[in-house]
């Protein structure tokens, strides 16, 4: 890769740090997990980096390759045998700074326990539709089905959330 | 805002560990790394000299195509436009233009036919030999930077400091110079098919899937050592035409810098409408030698070269002397029509004058007399014809996006005749004088799809080598010279602008590689890296951020040279050549760091030792950089007792070379020996039978 690509590709990372590992909890992951799935996601971008940098498809390729580092991920053992809230998963230092990691998990738990009740399908479009804002075109090119489906599954994961909720309020309706 | 909306916000994702990322990706791309792995290579060997031959997976397709049917009659010329806008004037009328060519040919003329023949020898007083010892001159313009001046002059160093840029195959998949422009090659693919040529047969290949596939192969009729262009569904197949009778009289016997020499190309249209059944649909042919041939999108542009008519010129025998064979000689050439000088276009049987009298501009005498043509034509309809000529020679063709250069080659007159210092009415039998032309002359063309206008002429000081000495960035025309009788013993880099119908000089360094010759030169937005040599192999960095002030930022000597520059982005580029190494003194192969091109540094270099050459000097089409692979293929050839050619990939890594060698072919086809990067990644390395799938 060629210096100029590189440093875009580094720019990338760091400006889609914060939504990638977000993205990777709301999809189901633990945060020491997301962060792994974030990075493995990034690192596989790397190889076809100068095909897809300069492309406005650039984030819907980015987070198809967050599903499927997802998606190979629960293949793995690690995600078979995975615990919630092991000791060591609290203490990862994995930023350095040891109240956030309480923090991640907390957080964790409450999205899983919000967006648990969803089929994967409408899980991920809500993810990368409403919460990382793909478009709507991006959308359906990360999950590989038309866009009217996006369309179709946001709709009915928005409305099952919206009855659903008893934990968490995603319709806007009542404001707090 | 929802709660979920604000656990998304709330969620503390850190900062991003980008470098570990870097680490990681760094070391991913190293396990991606594969030899020899496909079954299309039997044997592997790395940096060995045993290597492997290429078994391609070959199906045979069989279905000869049929000739072209429903060809439009003769070739239409398109209508004319106002070519000539600047200095260069058309010729009033045929009278005119013929005028001109038998008065201006009337020198060339000797008791042996053309050129000065055995009289250089016979009146050879003041020898030209002598004259050619030119005194050094340094520093000669008198607006003229030394390049030792400029370094030493180099305490600052603004940040902005010029880059080199990558540079990769064009969509076609053939190594060209500018990346707009397109050039003619025995391989192209759109990714999907692949088309070879080898002897005058166009073969069809399915690259698509997993092997390559053969689909069909035509013969190229009437054409020889063709080469070929894709557009779309359509392939211009332009070489020499071998139906041609009697050639014109070529000195050179080849052409230069084209794809095919000789007195008489031809043109030919195939449709790969059905790529199993690809057809002929247009033939065209002209009696004048390819010089060059270029493609810009659907636009086809051949530069055209006629030479010098054949006339039945007598020569001195016991009973006739040099007197009355001269006599009869210039009678021949008076008795010229235009039919000898103007090229004729055959289209469907139909043959027809390539240029109007009043589309041939006239030079100024300077130029040695011929006739160039310039033709534009779109791929779909190779017959209707944009063409207009120069009644000169000039030797040299360099195509920018949207300019075309035309440059007289430097050195000695091509037709063996040296310029009269007594002038063209003094006749030859004045015997030399002078010295090799010294100055290159420089004709600008804009160029608008199939159309040629010729906006601005120039000269310039100096020697231009090849096409690879000109190029042309934001209407700036930057030329790499050499010495010539007009300069001190160096080379230099001028840049050149138009102002009105003049290309004015703007700028020069001098003083460059003093005592050396030019041997490859590479250019860039604000860049030129040009490398000299005469024992050691000094490689220029210049800065041409301000024109009007070329400046030399660095240099670097190591052993050797290189005859190719090849840069892989802006930290690395290549140099493909020749140097000293443990085998012998044979091709070698430099990694050179220019992330700051202030202080190149050569990284690593490979030697193949003795007997081999890297042929990417000649013909950089045998380079291929492969940026996705941080790998590049380059073809070597190896005398022995015939011709050996083998494939080089070499793999970048860590600022080192790591190579493996494979002997593929031998005789005459190592020269189409090329390795074509696809769409997908793949590289399909042809040889002159073969096309089969490269591991990287």
């Amino acid at each position: 890769m060629d210096p100029e690509s590189e440093s875009a590709y580094a720019d990338y990372v760091e400006q889609s740090w914060p939504s990638l590992v977000r993205a990777a909890v709301f999809l189901g992951a633990r945060p020491h997990e997301a962060e792994d799935l974030a990075q493995a996601t990034l690192v596989r971008c790397y190889t076809g980096w100068e095909r897809v940098s300069g492309a406005d498809n650039r984030d819907a390729y980015v987070y198809r390759m967050l599903l499927n580092c997802l998606r190979d991920t629960r293949r793995t053992r690690w995600w078979k045998d995975r615990q919630y809230d092991v000791p060591e998963a609290l203490e990862r230092p994995a930023t350095g700074r040891g109240a956030d990691a309480a923090e991640r998990v907390a957080i964790a738990d409450a999205v899983h326990r919000a967006l648990g009740s969803l089929s994967k399908p409408n899980r991920d479009v809500v993810v990368l539709r409403y919460f990382v804002q793909l478009s709507e075109r991006q959308t359906a090119e990360a999950l590989g089905v038309p866009p009217g489906t996006v369309k179709s599954r946001l709709s009915r994961a928005l409305a099952h959330l919206a009855a659903n909720d008893h934990l968490l309020d995603i319709s806007g309706r009542s404001a707090r | 805002m929802t709660d979920l909306e604000n656990l998304w916000d709330d969620y503390p994702a850190g900062d991003a560990p980008t470098a570990r990322i870097l680490a990681s990706a760094a070391r991913q791309r190293g396990r991606r790394r594969r030899l020899l792995v496909r079954p299309v290579l039997t044997a592997g060997v790395a940096t060995g000299l045993a290597g492997a031959f290429v078994a391609g997976t070959l199906v045979d397709g069989g279905g000869l195509g049929s000739g072209g049917p429903g060809t439009p009659p003769g070739a239409r010329q398109l209508p004319s436009h106002a070519a000539f806008q600047a200095d260069l004037e058309p010729a009033a009328s045929c009278d005119d233009l013929l005028d001109t060519y038998v008065r201006r040919a009337a020198d060339l003329v000797g008791p042996w036919g053309w050129g000065g023949g055995p009289n250089r020898v016979l009146l050879g007083g003041d020898g030209p030999g002598m004259r050619n010892e030119v005194t050094p001159l340094d520093g000669a313009a008198p607006s003229a930077q030394s390049a030792e001046r400029a370094v030493a002059g180099n305490a600052y160093q603004d940040r902005s400091t010029p880059r080199t840029d990558r540079q990769v195959n064009s969509d076609t998949g053939t190594n060209v110079q500018e990346a707009a422009v397109d050039e003619p090659d025995t391989v192209k693919t759109d990714g999907e098919l692949l088309l070879t040529v080898r002897d005058d047969d166009l073969v069809v290949w399915d690259v698509s899937g997993d092997d390559t596939e053969r689909l069909s192969s035509l013969p190229l009729p009437g054409i020889e050592d063709a080469e070929i262009m894709l557009s779309g569904e359509t392939v211009v197949a332009v070489g020499a035409d071998d139906e041609a009778p009697a050639a014109r009289t070529d000195p050179y016997g080849h052409g230069h810098g084209g794809a095919a020499g000789g007195g008489a190309t031809r043109v030919l249209t195939v449709s790969l409408a059905d790529p199993a059944e690809p057809e002929v649909t247009r033939d065209v042919a002209y009696d004048a030698g390819l010089l060059s041939a270029r493609q810009h999108g659907s636009s086809i542009r051949i530069v055209l070269e006629s030479g010098l008519p054949d006339l039945a010129f007598v020569t001195p025998t016991g009973r006739r002397g040099p007197e009355e064979a001269l006599r009869r000689n210039r009678a021949l050439v008076e008795g010229t029509t235009l039919e000898d000088w103007l090229p004729n276009v055959t289209s469907d049987d139909k043959e027809s004058q390539l240029l109007d009298c009043t589309n041939v501009a006239i030079p100024s005498d300077e130029l040695t007399i011929d006739t160039t043509s310039v033709v534009g034509f779109d791929a779909g309809a190779a017959d209707e014809l944009d063409a207009i000529g120069l009644a000169g020679r000039t030797g040299i063709a360099y195509e920018s996006a949207d300019h075309l250069f035309l440059a007289t080659e430097s050195g000695w007159d091509p037709w063996g005749r040296w310029p009269m210092e007594a002038g063209p009415e003094a006749g030859p039998e004045v015997g030399p004088g002078g010295e090799p032309r010294g100055t290159s002359y420089l004709f600008d063309f804009e160029l608008d799809g199939t159309r040629a206008t010729h906006v601005a002429s120039g000269e310039v000081e100096g020697s231009v080598r090849d096409r690879w000495s000109l190029d042309e960035a934001d209407g700036v025309l930057r030329v790499a010279v050499g010495p010539s009788s007009e300069t001190g013993r160096f080379s230099s880099v001028v840049t050149l602008e138009r102002d009105g119908q003049d290309l004015a000089e703007r700028g020069r360094l001098d003083g460059l590689g003093r005592n050396e010759d030019i041997q490859s030169v590479r250019w860039f937005d604000d860049l030129v890296i040009m490398v000299t040599f005469r024992r050691v192999d000094p490689l220029y960095a210049i800065d041409l951020t301000d024109t009007t002030r070329p400046r030399l930022l660095g240099k670097l000597k190591v052993p050797g040279f290189s005859s190719y520059l090849h840069p892989l982005g802006s930290w690395r580029m290549i140099g493909v050549g020749e140097g000293p190494g443990a085998k012998g003194w044979g091709a070698q192969i430099g990694l050179f760091d220019v992330r700051d091109v202030t202080k190149v540094r050569r990284l690593d270099v490979l030697s193949y030792g003795r007997r081999f050459e890297a042929l990417a000097g000649l013909d950089p089409r045998a380079f291929t950089w492969l940026p996705d692979e941080r790998a590049f293929v380059t073809v070597l050839q190896r005398h022995w007792t015939s011709r050996v050619g083998y494939v080089s990939v070499v793999r970048i890594g860590d600022g080192r070379l790591g190579q493996r060698l494979m002997r593929v072919e031998y005789g005459a086809d190592v020269d189409l020996v090329r390795a074509v990067p696809l769409p997908d990644g793949r590289v399909v390395l042809v040889t002159g039978e073969k096309a089969a799938f490269l591991e990287i």
